[in-house]
């Protein structure tokens, strides 16, 4: 019987092998694993990761990211220049195509632009252009009108567009898909059928084969690239594999070249790989507390809590992959240095709680910390509760999980926690994508922080530029964090990879963890 | 029987009207919604994406509108997948499941009547209890152990099989052996069980040893007497297994990676993908409905003792 | 049909089918204590429950006690701290080959640190009451004993499954004999019904409870959990029993104690139910495992009982994610599972065939 059934098998292995041996094409083929199916291949209505992803490929913006640096490169503009006083980008476009060879001017891209920030059109991210482009805000919230957006064609190859202040970031802040350019004439005569692989056209260096939904999506190259020849892959397949110990294993028998993400309890294994990277992210996981509770009105309390926590055990013991231990939220980025915050230091957090009435953790009252369900956030919240119980004798601290649906809810809308888990992953290079969600009226501030003083440095600074900006909103965080402690940092997270780098050249770690595609190629 | 027939037809439709209206509605009291994210959108996008969808209007006159769609078998669009409407989402997706599913279902009811009988016949001997202890082990054992065991076996170790993947993908059918073999598990020990069980009681009833007393063969005995008797607690119980199943298993399609509609069930639930929900309801109720139907027509063909009046 | 062996002295009912009820169950009784699986299986059913429930008072480490230096230990008698000492020892050979290789800057942090900690641990190794520890079946990854999580998980998953098996016996049962016996227009309504409960999406269904009633409480996130599963225990079950009673509804001995004007209660309870055993009780033993996963599930919703302490659904998901590294975090609340489903299905099998009418007062 196990006779039969090897050799049945072998047979399909042999098959599939020959099958396989079939289409041979030039150039390096790619199979990657995204994580997700994509929602959407409409660059306007992308939000996410694998999304982003998928974009990299098929399209270029005006700029598109610096595979090391993660900041502005040329893409469709092959040029630019900022007015003296920061307020005005003027874009150099090069002579390009689409894959069906309609040139690409600067009207296309003021109509992609207002496509992105027009209503119907319903753009998620929207509010990234909305944050920097003037007269934006207005248009998308059906305020205003498209001819009060500050963008313009000057002439078929020069594009122009006005900032809302000097904002040093906004061009970096341009390779992102909000800012897409999008293939008008296609959009116009198949409406929302254009990302139909047999309608779609694409400007980036691979345009889209075949999708099948849940499945597979591929991308061949795109021969009408203005940069071509440069391009080594000849195609790329994205799978949507969730399970991350079936992308490892999948991995480990060869057959994808690329998996975003890890299984975390095999991180101790997956680390000794050759083919392992882990890479600092800009982004950082942290505890809200709620400012209307009690005992959380009190400075004290949050502060003995936060002293109460060793994240460099956290960081080596728990989670072993890498992570930065946080004591402030903003991560080091150039021109900014971390703020201090309060470090672990048990003898004085149990001073402070003794102080705000709770000596040993007597009399604390019932609370409740709130997570959603995932086991690294609960292995994350029993180490903390275990290290309260044992550094400051609080033993009334409980936890609680919920579904993702119903956490937001609670966490965003009700506001009904006393303490929760948060991430913050950063959309461009600037503190600001921190801190400005603190801002007493932001519809962001899930913990309701409130504090003039934080509030007045945080919009002081949306005036100042270059060094004098920057301390503007350093000292707004030492405000929010080493002063008041509305959050407890815990560490920035670290992008894992696995890629073999010794088969593949052009794959860098950078700070947003963006790969574009046309630099990966095979190695020699 | 013609008239019970017509009967239970007309009442699927009023039980089919229920399940959408109550889905509907309960659907929307859930907490969160389908534009929550971790990065709050604002209110003023949100507000383009709730007119995008027609579900800034009053609820009442979206559960018309949703009614009106899908007696024209317009299940709507996919706040999730953008791209893709309900209807090619459960089309390219429920197929998948259902291949999977019937393949499953067929080896576990053939190997579960097939061990069943072998048990019956062999009471409390050691072959009955090494059967048994299989059926019981494959049922305690959950499937999110059994895929990735499997997979380490097979895929890793052995390297006889693609890890995941689905037909279409370059290793063709050889994916669908680890599926099938991991989802086939519960239904064949629960077939397994109740078939000896119900056969060991038929096995000495009255027309049983009617039959053996007329000196028909064993074998003649057991197909054709113990068998259709001993079959009507496991056709039961196949109606809702067979609607459980080929409506796909969340858990086998994501260690997989198979494309079905399984993923789609629980990730739509998750998402408060709304119209994607409603969808699945409606497609889990039709399949239910008519295996439950199929079931209880099947109760009077297999035994003769049941009559419909 | 039931062939009634007529005792000599025995009060019978009206066609000989039962003797006094006490000996039918001192009969059933008689038959149970001769099958030797059901008594063991009996036996370990008990002992499952006495430790599961009194674990508080019995000598066994916390659930909750963390103590990450001895994280990942394998099942071992040895005392934690010469374990931990072999553990470090290993993955130093593997950090220094794996720095051969690459020569990756934090790898060669993570071996200075372990180096560190190998010479703190032989300072303290015998000083160190904590490193005295036994963990006979090994620890998780913040280093807590997996004994006492596994049998502290006992509790959840035994009650969810004992509460699952009860409400499909009392709902299920009850209306599905009622749907089958009675047939007619209240059979299609109870049908319909179980077809809606079915389509419902369970999940969201669940979710609005849980916003309805306050969850953060833990007594209320387990009340609600029990809520959750004998809302969905008892469908299948139902439509079974129906099914069977169907079909022996209108045998000769219905028949019979029907024309001696049994009431239909009686006719239910005393006839047709006891003919319809052998598959409730299989269902109800093969439904036990689903319960508890159910409750796994339901835990990632929000249900059941908070962390730190587990259920063995919840130990045996964590324990699959790194069953290639630390097999002993699936093994352990696996096997535990296991062993006590196999004793519930003896037990199962044994009190079926105890309580079968049909072998009644034979031997």
């Amino acid at each position: 019987m196990k006779r039969v059934l090897s050799a049945v098998l072998m047979i399909a292995l042999a098959t599939s092998l020959f099958v396989s041996c079939g289409g041979g094409a030039q150039g390096a083929e790619f199979i990657m694993n995204n994580g997700a199916e994509p929602a959407t291949l409409d660059p306007s209505n992308i939000s996410g990761v694998p999304e982003h992803h998928i974009y990299m490929a098929l399209f270029d913006g005006l700029v598109t990211y610096d595979p090391k640096t993660s900041l502005a490169a040329p893409g469709v503009a092959e040029s630019w220049s900022t007015s003296a006083d920061g307020l005005t980008v003027t874009f150099k476009l090069r002579k390009s195509t689409w894959s069906d060879g309609t040139p690409i001017t600067a009207q296309t891209v003021v109509d992609s632009w207002l496509r992105t920030l027009h209503p119907d059109t319903a753009a998620e991210y929207a509010y990234m252009v909305n944050m920097v482009v003037k007269g934006a805000e207005a248009y998308n919230t059906g305020g205003g009108a498209a001819s009060d957006v500050a963008i313009r064609a000057l002439d078929d190859y020069t594009f122009q567009v006005d900032l809302l202040g000097p904002m040093p970031y906004a061009v970096d802040m341009m390779a992102h898909y909000a800012f897409a350019i999008l293939p008008m004439h296609v959009i116009a005569e198949k409406g929302t059928e254009w990302i139909k692989p047999e309608n779609m056209v694409s400007n980036g260096a691979f345009v889209l084969q075949e999708w099948k939904p849940q499945e597979s999506l591929t991308v061949v190259k795109n021969t009408k690239y203005w940069d071509a020849k440069n391009v080594k892959l000849s195609k790329i397949t994205f799978l949507p594999i969730e399970d991350q110990l079936t992308a490892y294993n999948k991995f480990k028998a060869g057959e994808i070249d690329w998996a975003s993400g890890v299984p975390l309890d095999l991180i101790d294994e997956v680390k000794l790989r050759p083919d392992y990277q882990g890479n600092p992210q800009v982004a950082t996981y942290y505890y809200i507390f709620n400012m209307t509770r009690e005992p959380f009105k009190d400075v004290r309390v949050r502060k003995a809590l936060t002293m109460a926590l060793d994240m460099q055990e956290l960081v080596d013991k728990v989670l072993k992959g890498g992570q930065i231990p946080a004591n402030g939220l903003v991560p080091a980025m150039a021109g900014y240095t971390p703020v201090d915050g309060n470090p672990f230091n048990p003898e004085e957090a149990k001073r402070l709680l003794a102080d705000a009435g709770y000596p040993n953790g007597k009399g604390f009252p019932e609370t409740t910390l709130l997570y959603n369900t995932n086991e690294g956030h609960k292995k994350i919240a029993e180490w903390a509760q275990e290290s309260w119980k044992q550094n400051l004798g609080i033993t009334t601290i409980s936890l609680d999980n919920k579904e993702w649906g119903t956490f937001l809810d609670i966490r965003q809308n009700l506001h009904d926690f006393d303490f929760c888990r948060a991430g913050w992953v950063g959309d461009y290079l600037d503190p600001n994508t921190f801190l400005d969600m603190f801002l007493a009226n932001s519809g962001l501030n899930d913990g309701l922080y409130n504090s003039p003083a934080y509030d007045e440095l945080v919009r002081l600074a949306a005036t100042q530029s270059g060094a004098e900006r920057m301390e503007s909103l350093r000292q707004a965080e030492t405000i929010m964090i080493t002063d008041d402690q509305h959050v407890i940092p815990f560490y920035h997270y670290v992008n894992q990879d696995l890629i073999d780098l010794s088969k593949w050249d052009g794959w860098y770690p950078n700070p947003l963890g963006s790969h574009p595609w046309k630099y990966i190629a095979p190695k020699e | 029987m013609t008239r019970f027939i017509v009967r239970r037809l007309l009442s699927t439709i009023p039980t089919l009207f229920v399940i959408i209206t109550l889905s509907f509605f309960l659907i929307r009291m859930a907490p969160g919604g389908p534009f929550a994210r971790e990065k709050k959108v604002p209110p003023e996008i949100l507000q383009n994406l709730l007119k995008k969808y027609h579900m800034d209007e009053p609820l009442p006159q979206q559960y018309f509108r949703y009614l009106g769609d899908v007696l024209r078998f317009d299940l709507g669009p996919s706040f999730k997948y953008k791209d893709q409407t309900v209807n090619d989402l459960l089309g390219t997706t429920f197929p998948v499941s259902l291949t999977l599913g019937v393949m499953a279902l067929a080896v576990a009811t053939f190997l579960g009547v097939l061990v069943g009988i072998i048990s019956a016949l062999k009471q409390n001997k050691w072959q009955d209890y090494a059967a048994m202890s299989v059926a019981v082990l494959g049922i305690s054992i959950p499937l999110f152990v059994v895929g990735p065991v499997l997979m380490l076996v097979f895929a890793l170790i052995l390297d006889w099989l693609p890890t995941s993947g689905w037909i279409g993908s370059r290793a063709g059918w050889a994916t669908v052996v680890m599926p099938v073999m991991t989802l086939m598990l519960p239904p064949f020990a629960y077939i397994a069980r109740m078939s000896r069980g119900s056969i060991i009681e038929v096995i000495r009833s009255d027309y049983v040893r009617t039959a053996r007393a007329k000196g028909l063969k064993e074998n003649v005995v057991i197909t054709k007497h113990v068998l259709k008797g001993a079959l009507l607690p496991v056709v039961t119980y196949l109606g809702p297994a067979f609607a459980g199943i080929v409506t796909g298993s969340v858990v086998v399609e994501r260690i997989f990676d198979i494309p079905g509609i399984g993923k789609i069930f629980v990730q739509s639930a998750f998402n408060r993908d709304y119209t994607v929900i409603m969808g699945d309801v409606i497609v889990y109720s039709l399949i239910l409905i008519s295996a439950n139907f199929i079931v209880d027509v099947l109760y009077g063909i297999l035994d003769p003792r049941i009559t419909y009046k | 049909m039931p062939i009634s062996t007529k005792t000599k002295d025995n009060a019978v009912n009206e066609f000989n089918q039962y003797v006094k009820p006490v000996s039918l169950w001192a009969d059933a009784w008689k038959r149970l204590r001769r099958n030797k699986m059901a008594l063991m299986g009996m036996w370990i059913v008990g002992i499952y429950i006495f430790i599961t429930f009194f674990a508080g008072l019995l000598p066994f480490f916390s659930y909750t006690d963390q103590e990450l230096m001895h994280a990942n230990l394998p099942p071992s008698f040895k005392p934690a701290g010469i374990v931990t000492l072999e553990r470090l020892e290993m993955r130093k050979l593997e950090l220094e080959s794996a720095i051969a290789q690459t020569n990756r800057e934090d790898l060669k942090t993570d071996l200075t640190r372990i180096l560190l900690e190998a010479e703190q641990l032989k300072t303290e190794i015998d000083s160190n009451p904590v490193h005295k520890r036994v963990y006979i079946l090994g620890t998780d990854s913040l280093g807590r004993d997996m004994l006492a999580r596994t049998i502290y998980g006992g509790q959840i998953s035994i009650l969810i499954g004992l509460i699952g098996t009860l409400t499909a016996g009392l709902i299920g049962i009850v209306l599905g004999a009622m749907g089958g016996y009675f047939g007619g227009w209240f059979d299609n309504l109870l049908g319909r019904f179980v077809d809606i409960m079915y389509s419902l999406p369970y999940m969201l269904i669940v979710i609005i409870i849980m916003a309805m009633i306050e969850t953060t409480n833990p007594t209320t996130k387990v009340f609600v959990l029990f809520i959750a599963i004998a809302m969905i225990s008892w469908l299948t079950i139902s439509r079974v029993v129906r099914g069977q009673v169907i079909s022996i509804k209108n045998s000769e001995f219905v028949e019979a104690a029907r024309s001696m004007g049994a009431s239909s209660p009686r006719i239910i309870f005393r006839h047709l139910l006891p003919n319809t055993l052998t598959i409730i009780i299989v269902y109800s033993t093969l439904s036990f495992p689903s319960f508890i996963m159910n409750e796994s599930f339901l835990s990632f919703l929000g249900l059941g009982v908070s962390a730190p302490m587990a259920s063995w659904g919840t130990l045996v998901s964590d324990g699959v994610q790194s069953m290639q590294l630390y097999p002993w975090r699936l093994l352990v609340p696996g096997a535990a599972m296991t062993i006590f489903l196999f004793a519930m299905n003896f037990m199962g099998d044994g009190l079926r065939d105890a309580l079968d009418p049909q072998s009644k007062n034979r031997t």
